[in-house]
């Protein structure tokens, strides 16, 4: 894309953005007006002096973000931003990048959100970094695709089975994801056969989460996520019946 | 001179300390090398390396330990971008963006060793500039700062966050200004430090005691990195490297002056709030070009142009250290993570830090500095090997390691969903041109400008005058209405109108 284009698609975006900050600012210092800036009294302070309100510094900066966002748009206006801002060219959109990018959106809410509380960091980890791996190198949609399919659905199985925190102990999430692993490997293994620099995707997808969560569980002796899960529980217990006693007696 | 004498009696003792302690060396080698690797891999940067370890290392070790660890990923991840820059034509961190100028002319020529060599040198040299200035520097201003109260405190953490976002704006400056904007509106989240005022919460109780720093950086730094990296890229070709990679005494004692040169140049850049290596790196690179006798070889394969951005990036740690240890303002962005470890660690940059702690700083510095150099000219071909795994693979155990690493600071999983929401605002913020380090320096300083200003009306009656009847705070209040102006497009048009008719 050449300059001109690019500053076009620039201010088309700025346009856009302008109004959602502006939207945005005007919630925020709706919000702040919920704040006592004259009178009444918080945490036994009097609050009667307007120097004292906690929403003098917000105040200040979303009436500051509001005037800045007017001065967006109005350049962007001025740009040409209004008239492109409805134009796909003018927004700069471009199908396989929105692929690309929901795509990953979806699999890191899928670990995040639904994952990572709920199932056994080696596994769930295990996972994502498989899929992210065999989804994106070499630059395959469909492969992108596929990847995709297999962590969403572990995540919202996750989520779906197990959504309140008191359930999330359960092992049926850890089952169904070391499923969905062991078949997606499967498939990188069955792929690595004329793509070899996929081979080395298995060994980094086990080794580098229980490296991870056995350092910070036992090196730094902090918590990890899901600490009851199927293959961490193992762990935990081997090296504290197991294999401690060695040194410690 | 006494004051010198007894700033390098101090340092010599802290130095002493940490090198007679074995686990010193095992950190450094570990961080160093992590740093260095981080630097080199193309998508990782220098904040990020910083970052993640301050996810593992933050809290969970001692404080000495925990600053080797990060300031030996800081020195070698700004050291470790030129190896993509000289041998590929990608810099591997924005730090690096200038030395492949004529890193890459000059590997292409079969002077790749001698290039790499020298860049060794010059950080080197670089850090160890930065790291005296720093040494001297900051007691003079930590004197000067003892002075200060919270109306300068409120317009210093302003004019930070003003001057970043006019200095990192790829696009508009209202951009950077807008996104320090948000960052100090992030800053306000949770309850107010003054009256215990619940602001934004939603009723939801993890707010209550604001944003985490930890979580945020991750999300600012490493997520849109993650997602704009995951895309296949064909591997460039690599220059060949014939040569042994030492030290080119001669060409060092010709450029001596560049080199000294760009070092205050680094330094000075790095003392400006929010300013980071990269800045650093091309200021010094277009001085170079201006002022040397060989300024039309620069780009060229000059090896005075690839001194000029080396020495430069890396003397600005020491110098981006200056305002984040007197005044607590992170003067760069890996210089905001670092003031992240310090804040999980409840130290608090600023007058009234611990000075043991600055002269241990120092101490750290200088050997990590050492530990670089040693690397860079001994394990250089391991990097060189690094250099070719692709970020499709190495970018998901990032996310991995982030994951895990925010998840640790602070223990629940609500850190992670911050992490992921400040994510996906910066990387849509990236894809606008909207620059991520004034945010972050807006979440990290909103805390301190809330406070000091309110502190400030509140002890003068809501007398606005406070703001400009101190003599400091009415310099600072003058650089700040300049800075604002200075960025009018009437002024800016006054200005180029003055420069046409003086020229």
């Amino acid at each position: 894309m050449d300059t001109a284009s690019n500053t076009t698609v620039l201010r088309a975006r700025d346009f856009w953005a302008s109004l959602v900050l502006i939207a945005l600012s005007l919630f925020f210092l709706w919000k702040t007006s919920a704040i006592p800036l004259w009178g009444g009294n918080r945490a036994g302070v009097s609050g009667t002096d307007w120097y004292n309100s906690a929403a003098i510094v917000p105040l200040f900066i979303f009436g500051g973000m509001l005037v800045l966002s007017i001065v967006l748009l109005v350049i962007s206006v001025r740009s040409g931003g209004a008239q492109a801002a409805l134009s796909a060219a003018g927004i700069g959109w471009d199908r396989a990048e929105a692929f690309r990018f929901s795509t990953i959106g979806l699999m890191l809410l899928a670990y995040v959100a639904g994952l990572v509380p709920r199932v056994d960091f080696i596994l769930c980890s295990g996972l994502l970094i498989t899929a992210l791996i065999y989804g994106y190198y070499g630059g395959h949609a469909r492969r992108a695709f596929i990847a995709c399919i297999f962590v969403v659905a572990a995540g919202l199985f996750a989520f779906a089975a197990y959504p309140a925190q008191s359930q999330w102990n359960a092992h049926g999430d850890d089952w169904v994801t070391l499923v969905l692993w062991a078949a997606l490997t499967l498939l990188v293994l069955q792929t690595s056969r004329s793509e070899r620099g996929l081979r080395v995707i298995p060994v980094i997808a086990v080794l580098t989460p229980t490296i991870l969560v056995c350092a910070m569980a036992f090196g730094f002796r902090q918590n990890v996520p899901a600490r009851g899960g199927l293959s961490f529980k193992q762990i935990e217990y081997h090296y504290y019946v197991t294999l401690r006693p060695l040194w410690k007696d | 001179m006494d004051f010198i004498l007894s700033q390098l009696a101090g340092f010599g003792g802290a130095f002493t300390a940490l090198a007679s302690d074995p686990l010193t060396y095992l950190y450094l080698i570990v961080s160093v090398f992590l740093g260095i690797t981080f630097g080199a891999l193309p998508g990782l940067t220098a904040t990020l390396a910083v970052t993640i370890l301050t996810g593992f290392f933050g809290n969970k070790i001692p404080l000495d330990y925990s600053l080797i660890a990060l300031l030996g990923a800081y020195v070698g991840a700004i050291y470790g971008g030129s190896y993509p820059s000289i041998l590929l034509n990608i810099p591997g961190t924005a730090a690096s963006a200038a030395t492949a100028m004529d890193g890459y002319p000059l590997a292409k020529a079969g002077r790749g060793g001698e290039a790499l060599g020298l860049t060794t040198t010059a950080s080197f040299i670089g850090t160890v500039i930065g790291t005296f200035v720093l040494l001297i520097f900051v007691w003079a201003l930590l004197l000067i700062s003892k002075n200060i109260a919270s109306p300068e405190k409120a317009l210093l953490a302003l004019f930070g966050i003003l001057l970043s976002g006019t200095l990192m704006s790829e696009d508009l400056v209202i951009k950077g200004w807008i996104a320090g904007l948000i960052g100090l509106a992030m800053a306000m989240v949770g309850l107010d430090p003054l009256l215990s005022e619940p602001r934004y919460t939603f009723g939801w109780s993890y707010l209550m005691s604001g944003f985490q720093v930890v979580p945020v950086l991750m999300g600012a730094f490493a997520v849109p990195q993650i997602i704009e990296g995951l895309r296949h890229v064909e591997a460039g070709k690599m220059a060949e490297l014939t040569g042994r990679i030492l030290p080119n005494m001669a060409s060092i004692r010709r450029y001596l002056p560049t080199i000294g040169r760009s070092g205050v140049i680094g330094t000075g850049v790095g003392a400006l709030p929010g300013v980071g290596e990269d800045v650093a790196g091309w200021v010094s690179y277009g001085v170079g070009k201006a002022v040397s006798k060989e300024g039309d070889k620069f780009g060229r394969g000059s090896l005075e142009g690839l001194l000029c951005s080396e020495t430069a990036n890396n003397a600005c740690i020491g110098g981006a250290l200056i305002p984040l240890l007197v005044l607590g303002i992170p003067g760069s962005p890996p210089a905001a993570a670092l003031m992240g470890a310090f804040k999980i660690n409840n130290v608090i940059p600023g007058p009234t830090i611990d000075p043991e702690i600055i002269l241990r700083v120092v101490a750290i510095l200088i050997m990590a500095s050492l530990t670089m150099f040693l690397m860079g000219l001994f394990t250089a071909r391991i990097f060189i090997k690094i250099l070719r795994i692709p970020q499709t693979v190495f970018l998901p155990v990032v996310m991995v390691l982030t994951t895990i690493g925010s998840f640790s600071v602070g223990g629940g999983i609500n850190d992670l969903y911050l992490m992921l929401g400040v994510g996906a605002v910066a990387y849509f913020m990236n894809l606008m041109k909207y620059p991520i380090a004034p945010l972050v320096i807006g979440v990290i300083l909103g805390g301190l400008f809330d406070e000091t200003f309110r502190r400030s009306l509140f002890l003068s009656d809501g007398d606005l005058s406070v703001f400009i009847s101190r003599p400091g705070a009415a310099i600072l209040v003058t650089l700040n209405i300049l800075l604002i102006l200075s960025q009018l497009p009437i002024v800016k048009r006054a200005f180029s109108r003055l420069k046409g008719v003086t020229a």
